[in-house]
This record gives structure tokens, sequence and C-alpha cells, in this order.
């Protein structure tokens, strides 16, 4: 358009009539300029589909059916993905072990949020010698390496917790005790960044008034503060869950992960690599849903963490 | 200064402490060493009544806990099963610095396993980081001072795969093309398993050659996110107003990268590398299990699945005073480079 | 511009550092089947030397091991990596050939009542030392190193690592230098098979225990220097390789061979690797996968039965599932397998059906014993007669409570054992039994009593594991004794299996039974019962496997000491 008078005048007017944009959409907007972690998104809804979609188009028991004269078979037309080492099909193994793995990180992160904001919020909030003890508990757990203390903690529950039915399915009992590990192994780092922003906002005036109205202890921290601290919790938990995910994969790996024949993606690897060129389709095709999942995630992950933070912008 | 350090040092005793007593009820509770003592067989129930009491694995775990700490040498233990203590314990205890015998390897002093995987452990580390942080800091460099250019679009893509991939698929990855594949495709081809070629002895050109994959395998995960880091700080330090008058001045362009902007951008580096050195000593326990490297990462994975608790403990409390203290000293050095932060 | 010079430069930096980091000039050469160099650590060899190498070309044979030994005496020895070396390095009293017989190695005949080795009522027994034998620097073997050793297997500071059995001598003497009297408290049929493996050198040992009070902080368990194989220790580097090298002093002769080379890999994928590189000239138990590779680069798969076998154990105490205390039951569950499928399919047909738990020593299988057909209509007639039928149509038989048939079935993490598990729940499914499969670490499963082991407390139904008979090659066996049931009182026993009066009576007979004849006999009926009861489900034999390079030359292996032959071993 011409820069005439009336367009101008045209353009200001419809400043005033189009109101402004609430947070949320303003947060969704420059999510959606991250052109990667739109992609991200739908990558992410693709998995989703191609593992509880695919279950109903292969049953779980095809999955778990063994048929040693069929071992080690290569892609083909009656199986895309190839045979395991008993004959089992792994197109339906991944779609069936990608169930598992997302719901593994998904409630990892689930139990890491809860213990995190927990302690955080409880530290920072009341500070003095709760505060103190539950930061060097936090700082105890923090020392060791992660790995090391989940290795560790693997061996001590292994065996302990027997399988369970849920939705229709058999769980091996080792998935409960990874989900429990992982999520108790990686809370500390939110705990610390939810007491920093406790410890701030706790001084603020808002709060201030919040109390002298006499609003009680929880509901200023459910209603007042928490929201406000909001954004790095999501992004935590956001790339918590690709975390999660790729550290399943690892113990699994070690073989300390969820025990067989349930299937995840990680513990499809595991042993894999005595195959490794005998035997190809036995890991690539685990490892590269592996590696998409968690790409997706830390796309959507960065794309949040942009979003929600104008501070990080940079133009 | 040094009252902070002294501060921070005592704080440091007892979460270290707090750590011991965690890792060790883990430990203690994860498995029998002396299930598997029989070989392939089951290990006979004499034995086996008489190896807990002879390894000390029959008292209650405070006592255990307890020796492991201050030793036995100032009680007696009951070594022949009658029931009555009479021989006086020999063990010194981890705070007088004995770090117990292994139980698997029996009568090996920890310390003395420990130190012969060590080196190898630090040489394989050591390298990856180096090549780590000079790397990160090249590309992360590069990438902010082109960024949004294709070369930038590419890194940062390929920096985000290697991030998102598990560290033991690059190396399956890796074996396959350059080990497996380069052999059948008559190429000069890298080896794959251990340290050195036992026929030719472990010469330095030998270890290097055995190096380059288990490092890449390391290095591409981690350059990839640093790299991402290094970028962030360096735009967040170029936008910053003292650079535009510094450009404003007529500075040439490679004084105010290197002096200026580089150094402000590296500090948040410092803390990062000074955190991962003391996991350094843990070692990479996957790579190191893929490629048969004879490190501390391998020597953890085949005690714990042992449950052999002295050497396991020995490696986990290393680590856990190597993180305390290189924790002090980066900050100590973030202190020192960054004139705005004093430490009362 | 003066900064457009930087972005090329940073450019060709990244992309020749990614590029070298990923590409390596010059590889080292694997070294190449036919000849031999020495291990130098000093200077690297890139090449082996020409074909007219100079005329003292060493014999170097290299061995791979999948698991490094955590020690070498051979007092604390545990694992089978550990043990198969005493041949090279140590001695035992008897050794054992390739049939698994006894013959005498450092005696001058096996003691028996025919000789008088062995004195009437059992109680004593007497050896004959050889006149020629000497340790590696040349001081004599001795009756008091027999002695010794039995001293210090008995003395409590050294923690060995079993003290089976000399736990039943009531002494052992050295009237001279040549006769070791060994006396018993009582009589002991198994004694021919477990005494003397392996000896200690008083004149090494001795003033190590009188200044420590113990060996086990010993500089020679770990580097036994001082031995009286034909071979000797010269090196071990923690996580990469071991070194023997020929005893000059051998009092048998020359070995053919003048070094052993010992190399440590850590999984079965490296060992076929090395193996069909032409890198070693044996291995140990290939993955059965990696058989057809191995063969097509020339190595040949000796198979030497070894008493192991892979079975099923059955738990019939009283908190076991109802169903498995059945005999019934358990014997539908022995026609519902179908073995030799699982055989062929997952170990490419290169075992056999094992049937009793004494197939290892065949004379002590009687010859009625009839073999478990795969008869899957005769295993579900057996359910029905038990009481167990598919009530409501899902596929598990139920008893007329309602309780399902789910049995619980636990073994430790090795593949092909989670493969069988597989297998077998897909079998059993089809008789109407359903399989919960469990899979732990070694020492969780085998953890104790007290621990709430798995096996210990009877959570598991049935047990999948390899093992042989206590003494082999001699039949005693003690886990089915009713005295080893684990309880609060006796919370290390280890039957995690059940009392059967009569079989703990046999066993017990069988123990003390000094007449072979006579005792086969008893052994025979322990073994009827147990087949009939299918108290233990044989899977199939589980030999050691050898990998043999195309280099080697009379190599024989033997059950028992694997290497008893292997100064004769040669490369050509």
């Amino acid at each position: 358009m011409e820069t005439t008078v009336e367009n101008v005048a045209a353009n200001v007017l419809d400043e005033f009539e189009i109101p402004p944009l609430s947070p949320r959409e303003l947060v969704w907007r420059r999510f959606r300029r991250h052109k990667m972690a739109v992609a991200g998104i739908f990558i992410i809804i693709f998995l989703i589909l191609y593992s509880v979609g695919g279950a109903f188009f292969l049953s779980e028991s095809y999955a778990n059916h063994t048929d040693t004269s069929k071992r080690l078979q290569p892609p083909s037309a009656e199986h895309p993905f190839g045979t395991d080492t008993v004959g089992r099909d792994i197109l339906a193994r991944t779609i069936y072990g990608g169930q598992i793995s997302l719901l593994i990180g998904l409630f990892a992160v689930a139990v890491e949020t809860i213990v995190g904001v927990l302690i955080g919020a409880i530290a920072g909030y009341r500070g003095g010698l709760t505060d103190s003890i539950l930061m060097r508990f936090t700082e105890a757990m923090f020392n060791i390496p992660q790995l090391f203390l989940l290795l560790v903690m693997a061996k001590f529950f292994a065996g302990k917790i027997p399988t369970i039915q849920l939705l229709g399915r058999t769980f091996s009992g080792s998935v409960i005790v990874i989900i429990f590990i992982l999520g108790l192994t990686s809370w500390m780092y939110l705990a610390r960044i939810v007491r920093a922003d406790f410890l701030s906002l706790k001084e603020r005036e808002f709060i201030l008034a919040a109390r002298t109205i006499g609003t009680s202890n929880l509901e200023i921290i459910v209603q007042h503060i928490l929201p406000n601290s909001m954004a790095p919790i999501i992004v935590s938990a956001t790339l918590g869950v690709a975390s999660a995910i790729l550290v399943e994969a690892y113990i699994s790996f070690l073989g300390l992960g969820v025990q067989p024949p349930t299937a995840t993606w990680g513990n499809m690897l595991d042993g894999a690599y005595n195959y490794i060129d005998s035997a190809p389709w036995l890991w690539i095709f685990p490892g590269i849903l592996i590696v998409l999942t968690v790409l997706a995630i830390n796309f959507v992950g960065d794309g949040l963490r942009d979003a929600l933070d104008p501070r990080t912008l940079t133009e | 200064m040094t009252q902070y350090i002294i501060r921070r040092l005592l704080q440091a005793i007892p979460l270290l402490f707090v750590i011991s007593l965690i890792l060790f009820v883990l430990m203690r509770n994860a498995g029998d060493p002396l299930a598997t003592m029989g070989g392939r067989h089951l290990t006979r129930p004499d034995d086996r009544a008489r190896l807990s009491r002879q390894l000390g694995l029959d008292k209650p775990i405070y006592m255990q806990y307890l020796y492991w700490l201050i030793g036995n040498d100032w009680t007696k233990m009951d070594v022949d099963g009658d029931g009555i203590p009479e021989t006086p314990g020999t063990r010194r205890g981890i705070l007088r610095g004995e770090f117990g015998t292994s139980l698997i390897t029996r009568g090996k002093p920890v310390l003395k396993i420990i130190w012969e995987r060590l080196p190898n452990t630090l040489i394989l580390m050591i390298t990856a980081e180096a090549i780590i942080v000079v790397f990160s800091v090249v590309i992360g460099v590069y990438s902010a001072l082109r960024q949004y250019s294709l070369m930038d679009h590419m890194v940062t893509t390929v920096s985000f795969v290697g991030y998102s991939m598990p560290i033991f698929f690059i190396a399956l990855v890796s074996m396959y093309i350059f080990a497996v594949n380069f052999k059948k495709w008559g190429l000069p081809y890298l080896p794959t398993v251990g340290m050195f070629d036992p026929q030719t002895g472990k010469t330095s050109a030998q270890v290097a050659l055995h190096m380059v994959l288990p490092v890449f395998s390391m290095s591409f995960t981690s350059i990839a996110g640093y790299s991402r880091f290094v970028r962030a700080t360096m735009l967040e330090v170029m936008s910053e107003d003292y650079i535009r008058t510094a450009r404003a001045k007529g500075l040439p362009n490679y004084m105010i990268l290197f002096i200026h902007a580089l150094k402000n951008a590296s500090l948040p580096l410092v803390t990062i590398v000074g955190l991962d050195i003391p996991m350094l000593l843990g070692g990479a326990v996957v790579t190191e299990r893929i490629f048969a490297w004879p490190g501390m990462g391998r020597l953890f994975l085949d005690h714990v699945s042992r449950a052999d608790t002295p050497v396991v403990m020995g490696i986990l409390m290393l680590i856990s005073v190597a993180v305390v203290v290189f924790q002090l000293i980066t900050d100590i050095t973030y202190a020192w480079l960054d004139p705005r932060i004093r430490y009362t | 511009m003066r900064r457009t010079w930087l972005y090329p430069v940073l450019t060709v930096i990244v992309v020749t550092a990614v590029l070298l980091t990923s590409c390596q000039p010059t590889p080292a050469p694997t070294s190449p089947p036919k000849a031999t160099e020495p291990p130098s650590k000093a200077t690297p060899i890139p090449t082996s030397p020409p074909p007219t190498a100079p005329p003292a070309e060493r014999k170097i044979m290299t061995i791979i091991f999948t698991q490094e030994p955590a020690t070498l005496n051979t007092v604390y020895s545990s694992m089978w990596f550990e043990s198969i070396l005493h041949q090279i390095w140590s001695c035992w009293a008897l050794e054992y050939d390739d049939q698994n017989e006894a013959f005498p190695r450092l005696v001058t005949e096996i003691p028996s009542t025919e000789n008088g080795g062995v004195s009437e009522d059992g109680l004593t027994i007497t050896l004959h030392l050889r006149d020629d034998i000497v340790w590696s620097d040349g001081t004599p073997i001795t009756a008091e190193d027999f002695v010794f050793t039995y001293q210090m297997y008995m003395d409590p500071a050294n923690a060995v690592a079993s003290q089976y059995p000399y736990d039943h001598l009531e002494s052992v003497e050295a009237p001279d230098e040549r006769t070791v009297v060994m006396r018993f408290k009582e009589p002991f049929a198994p004694w021919e098979a477990w005494f003397w493996r392996g000896l200690l050198p008083k004149h090494v040992l001795e003033p190590v225990f009188e200044a420590n009070g113990s060996i086990i902080e010993a500089e020679w368990n770990l580097a036994p220097t001082v031995g009286c194989g034909p071979f000797v220790f010269a090196e071990w580097e923690s996580g990469s390789f071991m070194r023997f090298v020929k005893n000059e002093n051998y009092w048998l002769g020359e070995p053919k061979l003048d070094e052993i080379f010992i190399r440590f890999v850590p999984d079965d994928a490296s060992q076929t690797a090395a193996l069909v590189a032409g890198d070693a000239d044996l291995g140990t138990f290939p993955p059965l996968s990696d058989v057809p590779a191995l063969q097509d680069a020339g190595l040949k798969i000796i198979v030497q039965p070894s008493g192991y076998q892979e079975g099923w154990f059955f738990n019939f105490r009283e908190m076991a599932h109802p169903a498995v205390q059945d005999v019934r039951v358990r014997q539908a569950i022995a026609m519902a397998l179908d073995r030799q499928a699982i055989i062929n399919d997952l170990l490419l047909g290169l075992t056999t059906v094992a049937e009793t738990y004494w197939d290892g020593t065949p004379v002590y299988v009687p010859d009625d014993i009839e073999p478990w057909p795969y008869d899957t209509e005769r295993a579900k007639q057996l359910l029905e007669e038990a009481g167990w039928t598919d009530t409501d149509g899902d596929g598990i038989r139920e008893d007329a409570n309602g309780n399902k048939l789910t049995l619980v079935h636990g073994t430790t993490t090795r593949e092909i054992r989670q493969d069988i598990q597989a297998v077998a729940q897909q079998q059993l499914k089809e008789v109407g039994i359903d399989l919960q499969i469990f899979n732990y670490d070694a020492d969780i499963l085998f953890e104790s009593y007290s621990n709430k082991g798995p096996a210990a407390i009877g959570d598991l139904d049935i047990m999948e594991w390899s093992d042989l008979p206590t003494g082999f090659p001699d039949p005693d066996t003690d886990y089915w004794l009713c005295g080893q049931i684990p309880s609060d009182e006796n919370p290390w026993g280890y039957n995690y299996f059940g009392c059967d009066e009569e079989l703990d009576a046999l066993f017990g007979q069988q123990l003390t039974t000094i007449d072979a004849e006579e005792r086969t006999a008893i052994v025979h009926e322990i073994n009827r019962r147990m087949h009939d009861q299918v108290y233990w489900l044989g899977l199939y034999s589980d030999p050691d496997y050898w990998v043999v390079g195309p280099r080697l030359a009379n190599v024989k292996f033997s059950g028992v000491t694997p290497f008893y032959s292997i100064m004769e071993w040669d490369l050509q």
C-alpha cells in the first residue's frame, strides 16, 4: 500500500481497535517463529501417532511372538525392519517399545518435576535451617555423577518389583523402577532453579500484600509464586523428557534397564552391538527413533526457552 | 578470601559424609558378592557362612559402615567362627587413608586397583576435554559471528543432532563406518578394541591410534552442546554496549573479538569446564565399555555388577571429593577472572 | 576489510580438524598369520619380520579371554578363566585327559584299595610323590608343600574361596618327603576329584604367612613367579594381557611352545573379530551365531564335554505354586518343551539334549532311562488329570478353585537364556501354562535367604542355569539334601528346590560308599528317581567350546583340566 495520509490514518486506527495479545498468544507467536521448534512439534506428533496408532495395526502378542527359525532376518516385505535374535518382528517392537520409552520419559519427568519443585519451593519459601538442610542434601545428590548413581540404584532395585498390568498391557516391574530412579536422580537442577526463584519472589510486594490479607502459605505458594516461575519449570520439564529417554537408553544398553520381553528402544540396543555388522538393522532402527525423538524434543525445548524468556532474544 | 575457602571446605565435610552414607547403604543392598564366588557352581553354604564372617559381611550395616570409615584395628574380630572375637582387625579405615581391599580380587588394595586404571582414563579424558574446549570455542565463536548464515544453520543443525544422539549410537556408527566398513572396502581402518595392540606394545603411537574413535565419540556430543552455549554467550556479549563503544572507537575487529568479547564470554565456559573435570575421573563409562578401554569407567562397571563395595565406594568417594574440590577451584577462578564478584 | 581472512581460516581449521579426527593415515597392521614376533614394549614394530627371520623364532600362542581373572592363586580361584590356567603354570596331583579320566601328575599312581593307597575302611589315603618333581626355581616339590597347602586352606585368616573338600580331613601328614598321608573323619567317596587342585610353594609363601599372618595380600597371588607347570608366569598388565613363558626346569621335559600370551577383550564380538583376523590362536565359548563366520575363516570348533548341563531346576517346596509341586505337572512341562527345536534354532544344532544331571559321566546313567518325548497331547492330558483345565477359555488353565496356572521362571541375564525364556513361554502357552519370566544378575538371583534372594526364599517356581554335579567328575551332589534347605536356622543352605526323603537318604549313602560298584548302583537309583519325578529337567548339554586357529597342532582338551596336554601343543 502506498504511504498516503488516509492509509496511515487507517493503520493507526487499526492499532487502537485490535486488542493487545495475551501473554499466551505472545509466547505462541514467538514460538512459531522458531522454525525448528515447529518442526519438532510435528515430529513429536508423528512419533506419538507411530507408537500409539501403530498399536492398532499390530498386536502386542505379535510383537512378543518368537519364531526362532526366522531369527536375524534382514528387512523384507513381511518384516519391514527385519527380525531380532529370537525371530520377533522389529517394526512391531519399535512401536510397542516407543510406547514404553515415551511413557518412561513422561513419567520420569513428572517424578523429577514434583520432587524438584517441592524441595525447591519449601527450601526457598521457608529459608533458614530448612533451606540449609535441603540444599546440603541437594548438593550431596548433585555431586554424585548421575550415571554412577543410576547404576548403583538400578542394582539396588533390581528384581524387587513384580510385573503390573495397565491399560491392557503387561509391563515388567523394572519400568516402574526405571521411572523412579530416573526421576530421583535428576531433580536437583530444577530444585535449585525453583529455590532461586522463590527466594527472590517471596520478598515482592504482591506477596507481602497477600500475606497481610491473611492468605495461607499454601495458597501463596500455589496461586501466586508458582505461576510466576512456571517458565523455567516448563523448559526444564521439556528438556527433561529428552534427557530421560537418552538416559534410559544408556542404562538399558548397559543391561540394567527395562528387562525383556518388555521392549523399549533402549533395551533393543542392548547386545545389538555384538551384531554390529552382521545384523545392523537390530540397532539402526531403534537408534534412529531415539535420535529423532530427542532431537524433536530438544528443538521444542529450545523454542520454548526462546519464547518464554524475552531476555534471550537476540536480533 | 581465605575465610571463604576455609568455610567452603568445612561445609564440604558433612556433605561428603552424607554422600558416603547414601552410597554405602545403596551398595550394600545391591547384590551379594558371595553369591557368585563359587564360579559356575553355587557357592557352598559352608564357604558362604565362613566367608561372610571372614570378610566382615555378617555385621549389621551400620557396623560395616563404621569399619569402612574408621577401620577395625581398635577392636577384635571373630575370624575362626567360635563366637569369640580374638583377632585384632587390620583395617585403618578411609579416614586414615586406607580404602580397604577388594572383595572380588581378594586382598588387593582398592587404591592399587584404582591406580592401575586411573592414568588410562586420564589420558583419554584430558585429550577429549582439550579437543572439546578448543572446538567448542572455535565453532561457537564462528557461529556467533556469522549468525544466521548458512554455515551457522548447518552447524546448529549438526549440533542439535549430535546433542540428541546417545553416545553409544555415535560410537556404534563410527565403529561401523571407520572400522568395519573401511576394512571391507580395503581402506586403512581404525582399531576398536583396547588401548594398544599387545603384540606391538604400549607405545605412544599405538595409544594415540586407539584413542581416535573413543575421543571422537565423546567429543561429538559435547562439542555439540558446548558450542551452542559459547554461541549464546558470545551473542549476549557482542550486543553489550562496551563492544559497540569499542567498535565506534575504531578498534580492529580481531582485538574486539579476542581481547574484549572472548574473555568475557569465556567466563561461563570456565564454570562448565571446571565442573566437568572431576567427571573425568569417572571416565566415560559407556565409551570405555564399547571400546574396551581399560579405564575407571570399566572398572566401575565390572565391580558394581559383582557388588564389590570397597572398590565401588573408593571410586565414588574419589570422584565426590574431586567434584567438591573442583567446584571450589572453579568458584575461586571465576572470582579471580571477574572483578565484579567478591566473596565475603 | 581486515576481518575477512579470519573466517575462511577458522573454517579451514574446523574442517581439517573434523577430517583429522575421523581418518588416520597409517594404521597398525594386525600381525599376519604366519610369522611370529616377540612383543616388545619400547619399540613399535609396524610390520612383521621377513620370512628369513633369525633362527631363534619364538613360538607364541595367543589366547583370547573374554573375562579377566581376578587372582591367580589357586586357593582363591573361583572363575573358570582362573582355574583353566592352572595346568599352564601350576600343577594338580591328578589331572584329567580328554575322556575326563584321571591320570597321575605329581603322584606315581592313583591310590586305590587294590594298591593299598586307600585303606580298607576308607579313612586313610596315602599319596606317593614322584622323585623328579621340582618348582620352576629348581626347589624340589615335597610332601611338605602338600601339608602347607592344607594348612593354608584351613587357616581362617586366609579367607580362601572354598575349603571343600579339605574340611572333611582330620589331618594331613608328611612322614617323609615323598609320602603324603590324608586321614578322614568319615569315609569320603568323592576324594579323588577335588583334592590338591593346585599346590602352594611353601618356600615362597610361608615367609609371607609368618610375616603377615595371612597370604591374602601376598604378591605371589597376582604374580606367581614360582610355579610347577610347563610354563612360568611372566607378566600381567591389568585390563590388557597376561604372559607365561616356557619353564626351563619342567620335570617332564621342554614344552614345544615358547610363550603363551593371553589377551583380554571385553566381549564376544571382539573375540570373534580377533580370531577371524588371525590375531589369536585360541578362543573360548564363541556365540553360536558367530560359528559360521569362524569356520569360514579356517578356525575349528572343538566341543569338549565338561559335565555342565543347562537345565530347569524345579522348586517343589511348600511355598511354590501348587501346580509345580505336582509331579504330573512337571512331567507335562517336560513333554511340552520342544528341546530339540531350541537346540536346532538357537544353538545351531551344535549340542545335544540333556536328559539327566549326570549325562557328563555316562557310567552313572542307567540304561533304562527313557528320554521325555516332545508330546503336547500327552502333556495336555497330564494337566487335565492333575486338575488343571481351561474353564474360562482364555488359554490359561485353572484349577477347581479358579487359581491360574501361572508359573514364575527366573534366570540370569545372558542373552541365550532370555531367548530360551521367550521360546519356552510360547511353547508352554500352547498347553495352557502361563510362564512369567524374570531375569536377574547372578549375584542378585543367588542372594542369600537372609537378604531375600528370589531363589532362596522360593519366589521362583522354575530356575534355569548351567551346572554340574558338585564333585564332577565324581557324581556326588548336595543340592537336593534336605539339610540344605534355607531357613532362619540355616540361612546359607542352597537347596532351593525341595526335600525328598528317599532321595536324601540315597545321596547320603553314596557319599560314604567306597566300593565303586555299589556306589554306581546307588547313583543309578538317584538318577532314576530324579528323572521320573522331574526334579531337574535337562535342556541341553553345555560343553566347553573352543575355537582353535589353523596354526595350532597337537591340540587336545579335557573337560576338567582343559590344558592338560599344553606342553605338547605346537605352532606350525
